[in-house]
């Protein structure tokens, strides 16, 4: 057996159709590991009383331990919690309505939210103070200096860190076929183990990711050129 | 699908999944260091601007920034093989564990040689002027003025390289190497109690990679005596300020492939 280079173009075309699962895993994991991490930097920042302290144990154990085991421990553990409640109250959703994929989406957003925590309070405090005592002193409430002058910027500063999160959530959600979910890295392995040819079945996998790491990439930097404006020096 | 979950088991898990901490250990130490390796043979020709190593080690940076660490441990498991059949070496009797930890060390090794960019190019140059400027030869300038200035620069940066690749190493169970994720499966397949199996590994991790980074910050401090306080205080773990100097701004510390 060598290596068959045409194989590589038939195993690029088979593991087409497994990209969408990978996106899926990926956009809905960023999704709601946005929103709890702004919860959760949010609550770090203004020091909320329980949920601050709340918010850093969850960023610390969640960031000290591999994505793979709280994959595991949802998987396993997350349909007795729900069967448990189940017999309790006899609903007649069970962990076997809980469909593969669900069980990725929830873990991986609990690991984004911890990861993207981080990277939300970081920029929110990369904005300087006087910024938001500017907008107070003009007369902005803090919502709207939030909304106006704190978040743009934050978002500015946080970007690069947010798309290495985006791609680490989507090399991440190579994880997903422990639990059965086809996307890329199932589907390479099952294009592989069908014909015999891992190698070729693994490199055409590793391209794909390859190219969409690079596509983040070049649509972050195109992001970043248009938000930092503001940030140029000149008199034009 | 499990059994009952019974706290018990979680203790008596945690116990017999310590004597593998070592193997995972094993796997983070050797990998680090021929990544060490790599990474310094590939920052070389960019540092020095040698035109084609120089594309050369761009590629193989963004390649393995930009690809799962995952697919890259079965493109080795199975590639390396194929490829050294072709120049007559048989590999078949090689055990699993240099596999992973040649995959994990290259993947290591792409981050090491943009690490090693960031700390050499971090130093003032002025710092070597002024050496020069003293008589010190070309070769004392840089193990007496750059290097211990960038080895504290590059601490943070191999800390949490370090501290990333042993949560990695819990994926090289699915080539059959019996770490602490390996372990933990197979605990399971009597008893069935999974959850209080998984809560005990992710507690060993916890306790390691907690361990890894209190060592790290003693040796940062240690060797980031003779800069100002200025930097300690606004630390965030993830954007960490990079003491109080500034990189240039091309050289990428985090995943992808941009580089290219």
């Amino acid at each position: 057996m060598t290596v068959d280079l045409s194989f590589l173009w038939t195993a690029f075309v088979q593991l087409l159709p497994a990209i969408p699962n990978t996106l899926y895993i990926t956009a809905v994991s960023v999704t709601c590991g946005f929103i709890i991490g702004t919860i959760v930097a949010l609550s770090r920042i203004y020091k909320v009383p329980v949920l601050s302290q709340l918010g850093t144990s969850y960023v610390t154990f969640i960031r000290g331990t591999p994505m793979l085991t709280h994959l595991l421990l949802i998987y396993f553990g997350l349909p007795l919690i729900v069967d448990d409640l189940a017999a309790k109250f006899g609903w007649s959703f069970n962990s076997v309505s809980i469909p593969m994929i669900g069980f990725a989406y929830i873990s991986f957003s609990i690991t984004a939210g911890a990861y993207l925590a981080e990277v939300i309070r970081s920029g929110m405090l990369a904005v300087n103070r006087g910024q938001l005592e500017a907008a107070h002193s003009i007369g902005m409430t803090t919502i709207q200096a939030l909304r106006r002058i704190v978040v743009p910027q934050a978002f500015a500063a946080a970007l690069p860190n947010l798309s290495n999160s985006l791609i680490g959530m989507l090399h991440g959600s190579t994880l997903a076929f422990t639990v059965s979910v086809v996307e890329i890295n199932a589907q390479a392995e099952i294009v592989a183990s069908t014909n015999w040819k891992y190698f070729e079945a693994y490199l055409a996998a590793a391209i794909i990711f390859w190219g969409i790491t690079i596509l983040i990439e070049k649509a972050t930097a195109l992001l970043e050129k248009r938000i930092n404006v503001y940030n140029r020096g000149g008199v034009a | 699908m499990g059994a009952q979950f019974d706290i018990a088991y979680v203790y008596d898990y945690f116990l017999k999944l310590l004597p593998f901490i070592r193997i995972s250990l094993v796997i983070v130490i050797s990998s680090i260091f021929v990544g060490l390796g790599v990474g310094f043979l590939v920052a070389l020709p960019r540092l020095y601007k040698i035109s084609v190593l120089q594309r050369i080690s761009q590629v193989y940076a963004s390649f393995f920034r930009g690809t799962p660490i995952l697919i890259q441990l079965f493109l080795i498991y199975y590639g390396l093989p194929e490829i050294l059949k072709l120049v007559n070496v048989d590999v078949s009797k090689v055990p699993v564990l240099f596999f992973v930890i040649l995959a994990y060390g290259l993947h290591a090794g792409a981050y090491i040689s943009e690490g090693i960019r960031a700390a050499v190019t971090a130093v003032d140059r002025g710092q070597v002027e002024a050496a020069y400027a003293v008589g010190m030869t070309g070769f004392q300038a840089f193990t007496r003025i750059v290097f211990p200035q960038a080895l504290a620069i590059s601490i943070p940066i191999l800390a949490n390289l370090i501290i990333a690749t042993l949560k990695d190493t819990s994926l090289a169970f699915t080539l059959g190497v019996m770490e602490l994720t390996g372990k933990s499966q197979t605990l399971v397949t009597v008893s069935r109690h999974f959850v209080e199996s998984y809560i005990a590994l992710a507690l060993v991790y916890f306790i390691l990679s907690l361990i890894l980074e209190r060592l790290f910050n003693l040796a940062e401090r240690r060797l980031l005596r003779h800069e100002s306080l200025v930097s300690k205080k606004d630390k965030v773990p993830m954007g960490r300020k990079w003491l109080n100097r500034t990189l240039e701004a091309e050289i990428a510390l985090s995943k992808g492939g941009s580089s290219l």
